[in-house]
């Protein structure tokens, strides 16, 4: 899914941000990306979305040569990767619903697909009741559930992560990572960078160490709670499967009363300009 | 995607970012109405004026004014001189007496000065009308060179002359207002492009997350070519709507007077009205293009 051949970037003035790192994440893997601060852990991940080229070597993405494709065709890349910050990247002035259906919008998807797509993506971080708040109106969790199902909208192939939980207490922390894990069931490949080893330790898994720009170590890390959240993660998505079998008998998504009083038809109301 | 529907897209987004940045929006707008709106006065002046200098040169005429001792039947033979030069279409012989009823029925007030005295105030002369094909013909001038010189005429005046001035006053006219119309008009593409750009930069966030989803250039830039279209388009027909008014208070209050009747007898056709709004819809996307050329977009994104 991702390979990297001796993958070098340097930045003008010789500084090198990642030096000769080989590795490759077959599909459906959950994967730590590690290393402290500077380590080349966020140019790593620029790297994979072709948000920067590498300056030698190879990256391979879904069988697409990141380094070498074409400008115009980068579009299409990016549609098969989601993409988490730390800072959430939220647009203000529109609605949950207008940040999680940016992907839909721009491929042409009529409104009413939109809101399906929208609401079953915001359904599986749970915020289906929140689809014409506004990012401010949120807390700092649900920002980044909001960033998730934006990322999720579309099944990407690879959910790619920069410090996803760096802003949030260590329960809301929990909850993100969970909800990456039940996305990885699903069998979407997950690239999770992060420095906090504790949470690493505790869930365990692949892990990539980055230092100074190398690769310092891929290991396996043996959590106490990864197999008790990957059965959660299954419980739930056999839980969403039945929901999905009901919901193809009705069709449209059932109009019980959500958590701020509207019902979730209402929720899934029409696009809304924040102005 | 499709085209209709990424266009409809654009425009829905282009109308948000107008209504949300109104008050620079409206600088672009008035900058481009008034850059129009002056090129549309001289456009209108000089087509006015156009229009009577082209009336005025096919009525054109020459007057062969003779001596005062010109007898009658020398005024008949030179009348029938002039008829056989190939460029008169007519003669029209005016005798001294002739002269003097239509000097009376044009200037009454100054009956006076043509009634006193024995002798006869005004000469005899003959009028030419001129062929359509010699009208604008360098033998003519030598022609008319050697009517000076016959013997029996004292002056040949030529309607012309002043009309060829005339013309010169409304080629410059027309120069200088297509000058300040291109002048004001790049002023106008400058201020379009400086809001597009301002515009791209407080979007800059939105365009980083559009591109991070997977949306292609012409996805993300389409919006802001809406934008320009819409305020040169608006521009335009604010420019169009403020010279018929002007038009209409000149047509209407001062019919009747010299001046407006010559600059503001007719307003601009249809399909001149469209040109200039047109035009403004062109400024304002060449803006929209001009300032998102390159790597502008990018870095705002």
């Amino acid at each position: 899914m991702i390979q990297l051949f001796h993958v070098s970037k340097l930045y003008p003035g010789g500084q090198a941000a990642l030096l000769e790192l080989t590795f490759d994440i077959p599909r459906g893997q959950f994967v730590f990306l590690t290393g402290p601060s500077g380590a080349g852990k966020t140019t790593l991940l620029r790297l994979i979305f072709r948000e920067e080229i590498p300056t030698g070597g190879q990256i391979v993405v879904n069988g697409r040569n990141v380094a070498s494709i074409p400008q115009r065709k980068i579009p299409y890349l990016r549609r098969t990767i989601g993409v988490v910050f730390q800072d959430f990247r939220l647009i203000a002035r529109k609605t949950v619903f207008e940040n999680v259906s940016y992907l839909p919008r721009i491929l042409g998807v009529d409104a009413r697909t939109q809101r399906k797509l929208a609401y079953k993506a915001l359904r599986r971080v749970g915020l289906a009741h929140r689809m014409n708040a506004f990012p401010p109106q949120l807390s700092g969790g649900e920002q980044q559930r909001v960033a998730i199902a934006r990322a999720l909208i579309n099944e990407p192939d690879i959910l790619i992560a920069d410090e996803p939980t760096g802003n949030l207490d260590p329960d809301l922390a929990r909850e993100i990572l969970r909800l990456f894990l039940e996305v990885n069931v699903r069998g979407t490949t997950v690239l999770l960078a992060t420095h906090d080893r504790e949470t690493i330790a505790r869930i365990g898994g692949r892990v990539l160490t980055l230092e100074g720009g190398r690769l310092a170590s891929d290991r396996m890390v043996d959590g106490t709670e990864l197999p008790e959240l990957r059965l959660a993660a299954e419980g739930e998505r056999e839980g969403e499967r039945d929901d999905e079998r009901e919901g193809e008998e009705s069709e449209e998504p059932v109009a019980a009363p959500a958590a701020d009083g509207t019902s979730e038809e209402a929720a899934m109301g029409g696009e809304r300009d924040a102005e | 995607m499709n085209l209709f529907q990424a266009v409809r897209y654009f425009f829905r987004e282009a109308a948000v970012n107008l209504a949300r940045g109104w008050k620079v929006s409206l600088l672009a707008v008035f900058t481009i109405a008034v850059s129009l709106f002056l090129g549309g006065v001289f456009l209108l002046a000089s087509r006015n004026l156009s229009g009577s200098v082209a009336r005025w040169q096919r009525e054109a005429r020459v007057a062969v004014y003779l001596t005062p001792q010109t007898t009658g039947a020398e005024l008949a033979a030179l009348a029938k001189l002039a008829a056989a030069e190939p460029w008169v279409r007519a003669v029209h012989p005016v005798t001294p007496g002739q002269a003097q009823v239509r000097f009376r029925q044009v200037f009454p007030s100054l009956a006076d000065l043509v009634s006193s005295g024995s002798e006869e105030p005004l000469p005899a002369s003959l009028e030419l009308e001129l062929r359509e094909e010699a009208r604008d013909g360098r033998d003519l001038s030598a022609a008319l060179d050697a009517w000076r010189h016959r013997p029996g005429v004292t002056l040949v005046d030529d309607d012309r002359e002043w009309l060829a001035q005339v013309q010169a006053i409304v080629a410059v006219l027309r120069g200088v207002g297509l000058m300040l119309g291109l002048v004001l008009l790049g002023a106008a593409v400058f201020t379009i492009a400086s809001v597009i750009r301002l515009t791209a930069f407080l979007h800059g966030e939105e365009i980083s997350i559009l591109r991070l989803v997977g949306a292609t250039e012409f996805f993300i830039r389409g919006p802001f070519y809406a934008e320009g279209l819409l305020q040169g388009l608006l521009g335009g027909l604010i420019a169009g709507g403020a010279l018929f008014g002007v038009w209409w208070g000149v047509h209407e209050r001062a019919a009747g007077a010299l001046v407006p009747s010559l600059l503001a007898a007719e307003f601009l056709g249809a399909e001149q009205m469209a040109w200039l709004v047109l035009l403004g819809a062109l400024a304002g996307l060449a803006g929209a293009v001009a300032s998102l050329r390159g790597e502008t977009l990018r870095s705002a994104g």
